[in-house]
């Protein structure tokens, strides 16, 4: 189980770090843009990077949870 | 000026000109739909609050420890790391949706499809992640203890969503593909389809917090 786990958090970490960079990404094309559907779109992408460095947090440790 | 706009609309329509009516009347009511659908978003929001103020409350007031004792025991903590690599697949999808809706905006009908099929993958990889971890947490069920009762309605309610933005998704899939009702200007039920998947994305950034990290 321990092995298991250390997988999942390697594969979250990984899949975290990519996801918040496309994420970061996403965000940056939308940041010029203006209209209500897009002032949303740019608080729910930044609002998901958001998650990815939580998932970074548990992952690595840092938070109370420390990913067990 | 509504008013105005749509009789424009309706003039440039009786002149032999459909498209142009179609558009006119499309853009007008166009923001009106925006605003009703973010006022929905504005509602689910309302909804998952009221639920997690009450598990905060029931955490922090009634339970004197956490997670709460049953039967003589105390329940184990939910499994992050799995928890962990759900959320990652969760975030992916909405990344994958963006790209879609970028997709259909710039007329790459392949980049649309390809990271449609991703977002729904992802999303249904997701719900099986949840029923999954519904049946291996060790929390007592929904009844069990105030820890199963809060946690399967708030994630139950979140997974309700996610399976609900699924079908939102296939549907409009498959309007894309047998129907004209979308096109490179027109298409609000995408928009529509990519702000509902980000947001479900966005509560569970919380509820994992609130859940597996606190």
């Amino acid at each position: 189980m321990e092995g298991l786990a250390g997988a999942e958090k390697v594969i979250a970490l990984i899949g975290a770090v990519v996801v918040a960079v496309f994420a970061l990404i996403s965000l940056k094309g939308e940041w010029p843009k203006t209209g209500l559907d897009d002032q949303v779109t740019k608080l729910l992408l930044g609002l998901m990077a958001l998650g990815c460095v939580l998932v970074l947090l548990a992952t690595t440790g840092v938070l109370p949870r420390g990913g067990a | 000026m509504a008013v105005s706009i749509a009789k424009q609309g309706y003039e440039l329509g009786h002149g032999h000109d459909e498209e142009a009516h179609e558009e006119v009347i499309y853009q007008e009511t166009r923001d009106m739909r925006l605003l009703g659908f973010v006022f929905f978003l504005c509602s689910d929001v309302v909804l998952f609050s009221s639920l997690i103020f009450a598990y905060i409350y029931m955490r922090t007031t009634v339970a004197p420890v956490w997670p709460p004792m049953m039967d003589g025991h105390q329940l184990p903590r939910l499994d992050t790391a799995f928890a962990a690599v759900n959320s990652v697949v969760l975030f992916g999808s909405g990344v994958t949706m963006h790209y879609a809706l970028e997709g259909w905006k710039h007329a790459n009908k392949r980049q649309f499809n390809w990271f449609m099929l991703f977002t729904i993958i992802l999303g249904s990889g997701f719900l099986g992640g949840q029923a999954y971890e519904y049946a291996h947490a060790q929390i007592g069920g929904w009844s069990g203890s105030i820890f199963g009762a809060s946690f399967f309605t708030l994630t139950g309610m979140h997974g309700f969503h996610v399976f609900v933005g699924v079908i939102y998704l296939i549907v409009l899939w498959w309007q894309t593909a047998r129907t004209n009702l979308y096109n490179t200007h027109r298409y609000f039920g995408l928009t529509a389809g990519t702000l509902y998947w980000h947001f479900v994305d966005v509560i569970w950034v919380g509820l994992f917090f609130l859940f597996y990290l606190w």
